[in-house]
């Protein structure tokens, strides 16, 4: 058992009579929480030595439905798990499907196998959501897990803020997170371990799910509001995914710059940059630019904790949809268009190819942008095992592999037919490899 | 300082044991100590000044001085590099020098002492008879010296040649570290065998109490056990530098050269030949008017084949020293794979645009940074665009000034200063300027550029 990520968690089922909030009888509707949460053992595959391997991780959930929808993170569930069985308040041991997963907001929603319920004759309660708009800086707050495997843990603290910001390119398991939302702090003790359990009030209600804390710091830990996970989750149940729109603008906040560009306080976007061909750069945006409005509405980037949200407003746009806006250049004012793009993470697909030793990443338009390389195409190598014929080539760990017998590594596809010929045929094949815009060819010998 | 204690105690038992050889070497060494010298002299940055020893040759009766090029790091302006001194073995005197500059090919820096009164006494390493090639477990003898504070105090090192290989220079390595990088090295019989280059490194492991075997590199700050033979190495002196710049230097424009290794030569058919596969050709450079592409692989220069040198990466030095041992405006004639085509390709050489050591560049106090002008190696740092490479880039911060307190970072590529775009080095040098000098200006926003991403930074003035 290895818990290898930072916030995973084994939450259980709380003992009631520790639990006294606020000095208070257990409400009903704390208790009703308490049956709610549950833990989550994941069996994953990963790619990275070069081969598909098996690794554990444990975390924790919040049941929200009566149809057995849980909620946890993103870091704790993903799509690379084969199985996933979740621990009831009763103790009991049943397995779950992955229905969706977010890793913008570091959410997933898992959904309990109904018929071994049924069979089984099992049963749950699930908890309810509060209204994370209410909740107010100082309010009291629980947070259920099991930090550090110690089951059935309730700490207490206050809303430390309920907006803060914190955007982060690679936090969820190399995927970026947090663009879209901004987070409920607490101090309420949250340690590796209370991933994905919810952070409740004194009544019960769910106002956040709990993702995460800085190590080192005391009591610094950060949840997903529930208005946001309330959202997602819907989403997810109905699509099976989020799409967003995406446009290529990145914001900084105003902060002290309204003078110099001589600007009402409380006034506009600053674009502090532009990828490269990207529908904003083909708009004629630019670095330096104020968006004074999108489609009409008025934007308001002071403060840092002011981007999520009109991030998340081009994001909820339909892909394809044109995007007015109303820009402040110079002592100039301009119209631009813009066609919405659909977002895609840095991340691209993985696979391993067990024969040669290799574990890749397809390259992303985003990983490309973050890059500077002249298109998407390739695999980007994460992983050889020593001894087999990537890593006996001389290809290493950060290569990107752009040709392959002859053939532009395109799609993943394309490599796994390579694949699938070398096991049928195994016999050299060249492969030419770049970094840092170097290009070098190796051999793949059997 | 192991080295240091040990030394004098061996020197002092071999003349106790009249041991022939050891006289020998004695009585050669206080000829031959008439060619090494102590050079001193200032490194000027923005905000210090840095005082540097190293140890170099006497190469001709001009008093000229060589200088490994490794002890001077890339970069500095011929002007940054002051206050020249020449100091011989044994003194604390010193003659003054000048700075000639740095041979591109062999990296070498040239110096030369201003009074030929005081040269009388300096013997040109030149002087002595050469050595035949040196043979494999041959012994060789070099000279190492200490610190100023011990007078320059010569000591003397001995080993025998381990290993003898093309580098792809004709190198020795001994067993055992025979002298300071830039000192000459002699046989048994005083004949010149060739100069100490610098070190390679050495893998060790490293016990500790919490460390169990990690594997290190060291390196000797001190002496080397590189051998550069004096065959090959006599001709470099006639590269005394024109001037300080090293100018010229011959470029051809070709970027990321990388060996083809032998399993890959025989997929290739290419079986027991060597390429070099290109990884990038810089727009408008001889080699992309001669029509040279990334991916070709080079197999020869002027109808003859690369060497096949090991390790592989040797062969890229072999090619950029073909380069420069031609003139800017010779022809060189590259025989090239093309998909599976043998295509030949004419390449008229050029002279290398402008090195960032010729670099136009201002050091602005208040504001806390130096801004230099864009340079063709910047624009491949950046992945500029051909039409809006230019302006300036920022070269030196100063800690915890202004900049770079605001998040500027070296390399940094200025866009726009105060919201107006720079359309070149001078229009940014006049906007930075005009800051420097206002003393009301409380602040100033900058546009920049770094991997491919812009940044606004608001740079407060005290």
């Amino acid at each position: 058992m290895r818990p290898s990520i930072l916030l995973r968690a084994i939450v259980g089922i709380v003992c009631l009579v520790a639990v006294q909030p606020a000095g208070a009888a257990v409400s009903r509707g704390f208790s009703q929480l308490l049956d709610a949460v549950v833990r989550i053992d994941v069996r994953e595959m990963t790619f990275d030595e070069g081969t598909q391997r098996f690794e554990r991780g444990i975390g924790s959930g919040v049941i929200i439905e009566k149809d057995g929808l849980i909620l946890t993170n993103a870091h704790v569930v993903s799509p690379r798990a084969v199985e996933i069985s979740v621990t009831l308040s009763s103790l009991e041991r049943v397995s779950a499907s992955l229905v969706g997963w977010d890793h913008w907001t570091d959410l997933a929603v898992l959904r309990l196998n109904l018929d071994e319920i049924k069979s089984r004759k099992l049963t749950f309660a699930h908890a309810e959501f509060g209204d994370s708009e209410d909740i107010y800086p100082g309010q009291t707050v629980y947070a259920v897990g099991t930090p550090h495997g110690l089951t059935r843990t309730v700490t207490r603290g206050i809303i430390s803020n309920h907006q803060r910001y914190f955007e982060d390119s690679r936090a969820v398991r190399g995927y970026e997170t947090g663009s879209f939302n901004t987070w409920l702090q607490t101090d309420a003790a949250i340690n590796p371990g209370n991933s994905g359990g919810p952070l409740v009030t004194e009544n019960g209600k769910v106002i956040g799910i709990n993702s995460r804390s800085y190590m080192g710091a005391d009591n610094l830990g950060f949840a997903i509001p529930s208005g946001v996970a309330r959202r997602v989750a819907e989403t997810l149940v109905r699509e099976g995914r989020i799409t967003r729109s995406y446009l290529g603008l990145r914001p900084r906040s105003l902060q002290d710059l309204e003078r110099f560009y001589e600007l009402a306080v409380n006034t506009g976007l600053l674009v502090e940059s532009v990828d490269l061909s990207s529908p904003a750069a083909k708009a004629g945006l630019r670095p330096g630019d104020i968006v004074l409005s999108l489609n009409g509405a008025k934007l308001d980037g002071r403060f840092p904790e002011q981007l999520p949200p009109i991030q998340n407003i081009i994001a909820s746009l339909p892909i394809g949809s044109e995007v007015g806006l109303e820009v402040k250049r110079g002592t100039q004012t301009v119209q631009l268009r813009a066609e919405t793009e659909k977002l895609e993470s840095r991340v691209g697909e993985e696979w391993a190819f067990e024969k040669w030793g290799l574990s890749v990443r397809m390259v992303s338009r985003a990983y490309a942008r973050e890059n500077q390389l002249p298109d998407a195409s390739g695999a980007l190598v994460i992983g050889v095992q020593q001894g087999y014929p990537a890593a006996q080539s001389g290809v290493a760990r950060g290569d990107i592999i752009s040709k392959m017998g002859g053939e532009t590594i395109d799609d993943l596809g394309r490599l796994k037919k390579l694949y699938t010929n070398y096991e049928a045929n195994p016999e050299a094949v060249l492969v030419e490899a770049q970094r840092n815009r170097r290009i070098a060819l190796h051999v793949f010998k059997p | 300082m192991i080295v240091f204690y040990r030394l004098p105690f061996l020197v002092l038992a071999l003349g106790v044991a009249a041991d022939a050889r050891a006289v020998g070497i004695a009585d050669l060494l206080a000829e031959r100590l008439k060619s090494v010298v102590m050079v001193e002299f200032t490194i000027q940055t923005e905000i210090e000044r840095r005082q540097v020893f190293v140890s170099g040759a006497v190469t001709d009766t001009q008093g000229t001085i060589i200088i490994p090029g490794s002890h001077i790091l890339p970069g500095y302006t011929p002007e940054q590099l002051k206050d020249f001194k020449v100091y011989g073995p044994n003194t604390d005197r010193s003659e003054s020098a000048i700075y000639l500059g740095q041979d591109s090919l062999t990296g070498f820096h040239f110096i030369r002492m201003e009074d030929a009164r005081k040269i009388a006494g300096l013997v040109p390493i030149t002087a002595y008879p050469i050595s035949a090639v040196p043979q494999l477990g041959e012994e060789l003898w070099g000279i190492g010296m200490r610190g100023k504070d011990e007078d320059f105090a010569p000591y003397v090192l001995s080993s025998r040649i381990a290993m003898l290989a093309r580098l792809p220079n004709h190198t020795a390595l001994t067993g055992q570290d025979i002298g300071a990088p830039g000192l000459p090295v002699f046989n048994l019989a005083g004949e010149f065998a060739g100069l100490t280059l610098s070190p390679f490194g050495r893998d060790f492991l490293l016990f500790s109490r919490n460390q169990h075997g990690t594997p290190v590199m060291l390196l000797n700050a001190e002496e080397s056990s590189v051998v550069l033979l004096a065959r090959e190495f006599l001709p470099f002196l006639e590269r005394v530098p024109r001037n300080t710049a090293g100018r010229p230097v011959t470029w051809m424009g070709i970027y990321g050269l990388q060996p083809v290794d032998p399993d890959v030569a025989k997929l290739l058919r290419l079986e027991g030949r060597t390429g070099l596969v290109v990884s990038d050709i810089k727009e408008g450079s001889p080699a992309a008017q001669a029509g040279l592409r990334d991916r070709d692989i080079v197999l020869a220069i002027d109808g003859e084949p690369l060497p096949r040198l090991k390790p592989d990466r040797v062969v890229v030095g072999y090619f950029g020293q073909e380069i420069l041992k031609r003139q800017p405006g010779e022809k060189m004639k590259l025989t090239v794979l093309r998909g599976s085509d043998q295509q030949e390709f004419d390449v008229v050489l050029a002279d290398e645009p402008k090195m960032v050591r010729e670099a136009e560049r201002r050091f602005f106090d208040r504001l806390g940074f130096t801004a230099r002008e864009f340079l063709v190696a910047d624009s491949i740092l950046h992945r500029a665009l051909a039409e809006e490479q230019g302006g300036a880039v920022v070269h030196f911060l100063k800690p915890n000034g202004p900049a770079a307190t605001a998040g500027l970072r070296p390399d940094d590529w200025i866009r726009e200063i105060d919201g107006a775009p720079i359309t070149s080095y001078l229009d940014a040098v006049d906007k930075l300027a005009a800051m420097e000098s206002d003393a009301r200006r409380a602040e100033f926003v900058l546009l920049t550029s770094r991997g491919g991403e812009t940044q606004v930074l608001r740079i407060k003035l005290n």
